[in-house]
């Protein structure tokens, strides 16, 4: 049952109905055409050389072996790279420069070395392994806090010579700290988010075709923003844009992995070049968790103050980011830390101040938003847990002491002490809903009686709100280009039509929402709306889907673009009905005469209309482009609620409940936006309790595989139960602000959160994730032992 | 991921037998378990490519094998550096042969390796159950050639 913060509306045409996707019946089939699906005449295969070391000096590459192999037709290096202009790429947002193919060192395990290019994917691997690189290993830093010392610098190439990157920082410093000292309580505690990875099953690849004597580029990519990716391309290589067409097919999940450019694109591409033939390169999983971009690596000091009775009164939170060996983070430009200002989440502080310090480390580059909105999930679990931690610390419940500080209803557009302006929420309505659909005060009396036993069952509470839909033009860019997006959409003359826009999906289910969106809009069958995405020849020019952009920036584009078809059509209809325009309404989904009951027109026979009775002086057709720069961006926001069992002999933790309220606003179709939250509680669950890519000191990378990176099968997922309360946002078009990365961003909080509530009662104050069971187990037998080690001492002392 | 060994062996041989035996290149690369292929360069120096398999990793590796004997002819150094399959691993090992006077001698032996890429995931337990299996195999073998050589001498 819906709950909502406005008056009904209306039942609607399309929006709000939950169609069955129209991308699955050919998924379901095996019919999607992805990029490893893509065989061209005459193609050639690509396999790379890595290095095994995480730092080392490469003091020569003999390719002879390799050449010597059956098949082999070239093998590429760096230098080779340097030589053609194309050795180094500048980084996601244009501040560092990173290597294609090492060049002179390695600066990272895994780091791409070579390309070998063969006459088939078993030759170039086999050719692979014996191109001969002749390495000297260097020192190696694994760890930020050793890297800040500077005792050896990583990057010798950059013209500081220091391994920090930059500093960033956001509100009031010295109000903020001065609230901290005057507050009554505080909390001062240390939480990482640790390094994951998106490992989208399908991992990234390309077909690169410079044949056929065009002089034309096509690249077949895995990409998340096709538009954007033709543009790097055409800097980069000084190819002309309209020399290169990018199209991004079905692509098997994303999460933000499939964003950034990487070296085995530009290596396949520069082997298409030479070679005159089409390359294909398609990453290993291997290769897709050593090198293509990981998420989080935030160290926290969460600093929370408030007042004895639970008022907060400042917040302060200072990290340190691990960016791996080159700063090749995907956020915009004018955000290095994305926005990490978020952290203030749901509540109301009177003064908060953020700051930030980056360092390079001999580790894989990355920083992409993993189903996330540029580090909104690190800023979300710091303020969520450190919530938790500070109402632990005042003895209050963990939802009071929420419902206590929220933003309220009445203070929107609220803005936030670290300078954004939340469009719209109503936080108080969600946690209720949720504490009553949960039974929370049942929860509670049922913890206590098992406490009471010696049982450990935890209650863990998330009310994130997330800042997404990058963005105001004004404010977001990438390498320059501003953050808006597009649709173009064509009515044909029998009413069906054709909507492009400059997103791409990766199974977020875009044919389908789409087509309501524009159904919606003119009135039309969504199931005779076509939706392209992904081929930069056809498609508006857009920034791509990622970061819960889509429906934001794109859903608004459409709607818009949609309204501009309405527009016309309205002239069409009045000269249809014989009436003058401006006694022309649109109601229930048809153009009428006011005033004249029965003389109305459908948008189908407009259609029909404007290609075979066109109106006198005006241009034929039924088409529009509408590119939408939002004035501001939304923010999401929801109630989680975790239910867990914790064995304490064992360590192993059953979730028992999870609820999900989720507030994105107008919903377009219930049953995708379910889905979403599905998928995305899943992987919030991993990160809990699951993933990590850990580095030995060596700097080795110990979760190179799925048997070492766990990815949930059902058999471990919990049962997920979901509901939603509707905040319109007041300046989309339809209202609507995203909800595909809500669930990764505020579930991780809830379920740490359940677990530490659990074992609260042996002082157990934090736990790092994932929770692991050797973790749990380990975190409870410290817990035990400090606490029989004060009585200990005491007794001696007494003595 | 660093690992180190360390042992003695009991040689059922004469110092001058164990050490002449130590040596040789053709004789110690017949001693290494699941060797597919040795090619011998130098007196001192020799290529293997073994058979690898440790959980996940699985293929052909090929090894640069460095002996380094020690004037005093009682101190052995040996260097093994290679890998495949994107692994690399370095191991440093030395050897003391010690006269036990009676026509036997002790070897007492330490080793250090480093292990980088997917074979440093797998695990150092599971390294070390294989580590310890080649280390046992190899001595195995040196053990069972120069007893024969002994038994053949005398």
């Amino acid at each position: 049952m819906a709950m909502t913060t406005d008056p009904p509306v209306q039942e609607r045409h399309a929006i709000g109905q939950s169609l069955k996707r129209k991308e699955d019946p050919r998924f379901i089939r095996g019919a999607g055409r992805y990029v490893d699906d893509i065989v061209l005449p005459g193609m050639l295969y690509m396999a790379l050389v890595h290095s095994p070391y995480p730092h080392a000096r490469i003091n020569g590459i003999d390719k002879t072996a390799a050449l010597a192999m059956p098949g082999v037709k070239a093998v590429i290096t760096g230098e080779d790279l340097v030589n053609a202009g194309l050795g180094w790429i500048p980084t996601f947002h244009g501040y560092d420069k990173q290597m294609v193919l090492a060049v002179g060192k390695a600066v990272y395990q895994y780091q791409e070395v070579a390309g070998v290019i063969a006459t088939s994917r078993e030759a170039a691997l086999d050719a692979a392994e014996v191109v001969d690189v002749d390495y000297e290993p260097l020192e190696v830093i694994a760890d930020p806090f050793v890297s800040m010392r500077d005792t050896l610098i990583i990057r010798d190439d950059r013209e500081n010579k220091t391994n920090h990157i930059y500093h960033w920082e956001v509100g009031d410093r010295d109000k903020t700290d001065a609230a901290l000292a005057a507050s009554e309580v505080q909390i001062d505690e240390r939480i990482e988010f640790q390094r994951v990875h998106p490992a989208p099953l399908e991992p990234c690849g390309i077909v690169a075709d410079m044949s056929g004597g065009t002089g034309r580029l096509t690249m077949y990519l895995t990409s998340q923003a096709p538009h954007a990716h033709r543009t790097v391309v055409s800097m980069v290589t000084g190819i002309p844009e309209d020399k290169i067409r990018i199209v991004s097919p079905d692509i098997g999940g994303g999460f933000g992995n499939k964003v950034p450019v990487y070296p085995g694109y530009v290596v396949a591409t520069a082997a298409s070049v030479i070679l005159g033939v089409p390359v294909k390169w398609i990453e290993t999983r291997t290769e897709n968790l050593t090198c293509s971009g990981f998420a989080r690596d935030y160290h926290m000091r969460v600093q929370i103050g408030a007042t004895a009775a639970g008022n907060i009164t400042a917040l302060k939170v200072t990290t340190v980011a691990d960016h791996g060996a080159f700063d090749a983070v995907a956020d915009p430009s004018k955000y290095p830390a994305g926005l990490f200002g978020i952290v203030t989440g749901s509540y109301d502080f009177p003064t908060a101040f953020t700051e930030l310090d980056a360092y390079f480390t001999n580790k894989a580059p990355g920083g992409v938003a993993y189903r996330c909105s540029f580090r909104v999930t690190e800023a979300s679990y710091a303020i969520e847990r450190g919530m938790d931690m500070l109402a632990q610390r005042l003895g209050m419940d963990a939802a009071e002491f929420r419902l206590l500080n929220f933003v309220k209803k009445v203070q929107f557009p609220y803005p936030s002490p670290l300078g954004f302006v939340y469009d719209s929420g109503d936080y108080h309505l969600t946690l209720r809903n949720a504490l009553d659909k949960i039974g929370y005060k049942e929860l509670r009396a049922e913890q206590a009686e098992k406490r009471a036993r010696g049982e450990y069952m935890g209650i863990g509470i998330s009310t994130f709100t997330e800042a997404v839909g990058a963005g105001p033009s004004k404010l977001f860019d990438i390498m320059g280009i501003k953050m808006f997006d597009s649709a173009e959409i064509r009515i044909h003359p029998t009413g069906s039509g054709i909507v492009r826009t400059g997103a791409r999906h990766q199974g977020q289910g875009h044919e389908t929402t789409w087509a309501q969106i524009v159904a919606e809009e003119l009135g039309l069958d969504p199931q005779n709306i076509l939706v392209e995405e992904g081929d930069t020849d056809t498609a508006p020019y857009g920034l791509g889907t990622y970061a819960s952009r889509s429906t934001p920036v794109a859903g608004g584009a459409i709607a818009l673009a949609a309204r501009k078809v309405r527009e016309k059509a309205k002239k069409i209809a009045a000269h249809v009905l014989e009436a003058s325009e401006d006694d022309i309404e649109w109601e229930d989904y048809k153009f009428k005469v006011t005033g004249v009951p029965g003389k109305s027109i459908t948008m189908k026979e407009v259609a029909f209309a404007a290609y075979t009775n066109p109106t006198p002086g005006s241009e034929p057709g039924l088409e529009a482009t509408f590119y939408y720069d939002p004035p501001n961006m939304t923010f999401p926001h929801g109630a989680y609620i975790a239910v867990v069992d914790v064995d304490a002999e064992t360590g192993y933790t059953k979730v028992r409940r999870f609820l999900a309220i989720d507030d994105c606003g107008t919903i377009i179709n219930p049953m995708i936006v379910e889905g979403q939250i599905h998928g995305g509680l899943t992987e919030g669950f991993a990160i809990a309790f699951m993933q990590e890519i850990r580095f030995d000191a060596a700097g080795n990378n110990l979760n190179t595989n799925f048997t070492e990176y766990l990815i949930p099968t059902s058999l471990e997922t919990p049962h997920w139960e979901t509901d939603k309360t509707v905040t319109p946002s007041p300046h989309h078009p339809i209202g609507a602000k995203g909800v595909g990365e809500s669930p990764n961003v505020g579930s991780p909080a809830a379920f740490v959160n359940a677990v530490v509530d659990a074992l609260a009662p042996l002082g157990v104050k934090h736990i790092e994730m994932p929770l692991t069971r050797a973790k749990v187990w380990h975190a409870i037998k410290d817990a035990r032992a400090a606490a029989s080690a004060p009585l200990a001492q005491n007794g001696a002392t007494h003595a | 991921m660093n690992l180190e060994w360390k042992g003695q062996e009991h040689i059922a041989a004469d110092k001058a037998t164990t050490w002449s035996f130590i040596n040789d290149p053709a004789l110690i690369s017949q001693c290494l378990p699941d060797l597919l292929e040795a090619k011998i360069h130098t007196a001192h120096a020799f290529d293997a490519i073994v058979q690898v398999s440790l959980g996940p990793v699985r293929g052909k590796f090929k090894f640069k094998i460095v002996l380094g004997p020690q004037p005093g002819d009682s101190d052995m150094h040996l260097t093994i550096s290679g890998g495949g399959l994107g692994s690399v691993v370095d191991l440093h090992a030395s050897a003391h042969i010690l006269d036990n006077g009676d026509g036997t001698t002790i070897l007492d032996w330490t080793g250090k390796a480093s292990l980088r890429g997917p074979i440093a995931t797998v695990g150092g337990r599971v390294v070390d159950v294989q580590a310890q299996r080649v280390i046992s195999t190899t001595f195995g073998n040196v053990k069972t050639h120069l007893a024969g050589a002994a038994s053949a001498t005398v």
